[in-house]
């Protein structure tokens, strides 16, 4: 009944429209009056759930990558990766693909990485002959790389719901692998259908050219050196570099580049705080939420029904893969991470699943999730900038899924895929 | 009259929107110096982890109020989107009762929090009452408050030209797509 009551009561707020932060927060209310707990209790757990060192890293990691992003990175990388790949047949599908590895490991956001690859490159596909459906689908399955390879903030996320016990650093390194394995399945699919369609071939860059092109990615890559480099030597904390890499965005793109413009800053001030606060207060809301769950004993109760289905942790890491699946493809990856994570972890540690593991498994769901109907803001960019109907890109997008839900079969069934670097490197 | 108070909440929600802006970007140069400190000073600092956090709080409240003003938080249309016009509002109507229930509480337990911990010190700040630290929490629920009771009286204010300047040419063509994508 507790259960019933304070998910229930979620349920219904989010259905009726209101926005997902606060209804955590009523919700959470509404479960505190049903077991007598002191409303004073629940403000306790909003105020230090926000207060907390760890979480200075989602907004250092967002602004970095906002600022690379508007500021002229995308077209860079873009030059970079046809240096590249770009001359092979179908040459400019895996230059989308390449740019896209590379924005990730600037930018863990999927929807920037969407926006500023496909605003360059869908164009220019179509130009040279390339579907537009067919452009905008790489543009849109490319950028759960920028989710899965370091820095992520969605991982911080994670490691903050999972209580602090999993080590960002760990997870940033367990993402890295699955992140280049997709990136590779991606472009295996696309060099087939380049060679069975007939894609043209892009030009060989001549070297003085593909040097300047290079020296010049090399700066906001650095941002990438930065970041890992720093968190891995232990010379920072992911606090510290998050930090010192917004420094160095900054640096880069009104230094370097120049692209932006000085006058343009205070947009990127008001669009910053708009896209974090909304996380941030989520995170307080679904501490509160998290807080009043457990004293109801609802993640135990879900073990127990899990583990009584079958004792078998193969099938029920199948069962909750369907049903983040599902979940994802009704609500954005932030939220979901922070309701799910108290409920799940302890589920799949009663089955010997390593935290760091089901960490990158919830990232690859919840990533397909974003690119799926009816919600998937991924989509919804992917469909603005290529101008495409939603409908068409869900169907060119097809066989893409499939090579997203085998890249989802083989980090759950294969831990190794995740947890070898971490422990090579002893993190 | 209306326009008069429509202004003035422009002017809060700017206020909201640079507060969290400057918060912002002291913390991404203090955490620095905190390095800088360390490494090249050759000393520890113990004040810039705290600094930054309460700067985190500053930001986090503070920008909550505005965007729910500009509509970017996250929420769930795939219902109400299916609904007739007439059962829309009055979701719409609960979801500003339900608002409003949510910003009274953080008012109202936000102070109490804040006037309970007055007496309590910061280890590395012992002169700044923790209760002062956590201020922007019911600071950010009354202005959310202020935001809520306007859209109730005057409707949805998303679509200010205060509100939209930072919407750039793709993101105008899907504005909800954009703005509501935060953690993705």
């Amino acid at each position: 009944m507790d259960a019933f009551v304070l998910l229930g009561s979620f349920v219904v707020l989010i259905l009726v429209g209101m926005p997902v932060a606060y209804a955590l927060g009523l919700a959470s209310l509404v479960g505190a009056l049903w077991i007598d707990l002191p409303l004073d209790a629940v403000m306790i757990q909003v105020a230090s759930g926000v207060n907390k060192f760890s979480l200075l890293a989602i907004p250092f990691f967002v602004l970095a990558g906002a600022l690379m992003a508007e500021g002229g990175m995308s077209r860079r990388l873009v030059a970079f990766a046809s240096v590249l790949v770009g001359f092979v047949r179908g040459g400019l599908s895996l230059v989308n693909i390449l740019a896209s590895t590379f924005f990730g490991g600037i930018s863990g956001s999927a929807v920037a990485d969407t926006a500023s690859i496909g605003s360059v490159l869908i164009p220019e596909m179509e130009r040279k002959g390339y579907p537009r459906d067919f452009s905008a689908a790489v543009t849109v399955s490319g950028s759960v790389q920028a989710i899965l390879i370091p820095p992520s903030h969605n991982m911080v996320i994670y490691s903050m719901a999972a209580g602090g016990s999993v080590s960002v650093a760990a997870l940033f390194l367990a993402g890295l692998l699955p992140g280049l394995l997709l990136g590779a399945m991606l472009a295996v699919y696309c060099l087939y259908v380049a060679r069975k369609k007939n894609f043209p071939k892009g030009d060989v860059i001549p070297l003085r050219t593909a040097l300047k092109i290079c020296g010049e990615a090399m700066w906001g890559l650095m941002t990438m050196v930065i970041i890992l480099g720093g968190i891995m030597t232990g010379i920072f904390t992911a606090n510290e570099s998050a930090s010192i890499a917004v420094i160095w965005a900054f640096f880069v793109t009104m230094f370097i580049y120049r692209d932006y413009k000085w006058r343009d800053l205070p947009k990127l001030v008001h669009r910053t705080v708009k896209t974090v606060t909304v996380v941030m207060i989520l995170i307080g809301f679904a501490a509160s939420f998290g807080y009043v769950m457990t004293l109801m004993q609802i993640p135990l109760k879900i073990t127990n029904v899990f583990t009584s289905l079958t004792s078998n942790a193969y099938l029920i890491l199948f069962y909750i893969n369907i049903m983040l699946l599902i979940l994802g493809t009704l609500m954005d990856m932030a939220p979901l991470i922070l309701i799910l994570t108290p409920i799940l972890l302890p589920v799949v540690k009663t089955l010997g699943v390593d935290p760091v593991h089901f960490g990158i498994i919830i990232m690859v769901n919840l990533g397909i999730g974003l690119l799926t109907p009816p919600v998937g803001s991924v989509l919804f960019v992917g469909s603005a900038v290529g101008k495409i109907k939603i409908e068409a890109l869900v169907k060119a997008m097809y066989p893409f899924f499939g090579v997203l839900l085998a890249l989802l079969a083989l980090v759950t069934y294969v831990p190794a895929l995740t947890l070898w670097l971490p422990r090579l490197m002893g993190v | 009259m209306n326009q008069k108070i429509l202004k003035a909440l422009d002017g809060v929600y700017l206020a909201c929107i640079w507060s969290a802006g400057i918060a912002i970007f002291f913390m991404s140069i203090i955490i620095p110096v905190g390095v800088f400190a360390r490494y090249v000073l050759g000393f520890g600092a113990q004040w810039p982890e705290p600094i930054a956090m309460i700067l985190m709080v500053i930001f986090t409240f503070l920008g909550a109020a505005a965007s729910y003003r500009a509509g970017a938080h996250i929420a769930v249309a795939m219902l109400t989107e299916r609904l007739p016009a007439g059962l829309r509002s009055r979701c719409a109507a609960l979801v500003d009762v339900c608002m409003v229930a949510i910003c009274l509480f953080g008012v109202f337990y936000g102070t109490k929090l804040c006037l309970g911990t007055m007496e309590q010190n910061l280890a590395e700040l012992p002169w700044l009452p923790v209760g002062f630290t956590y201020a922007p929490l019911p600071i950010g629920a009354l202005l959310t408050l202020i935001f809520v009771l306007e859209k109730i009286v005057f409707g949805s204010q998303h679509a200010r030209a205060v509100v939209t300047f930072d919407h750039s040419l793709e993101e105008s063509t899907t504005p909800e797509a954009a703005s509501t994508s935060a953690g993705a």
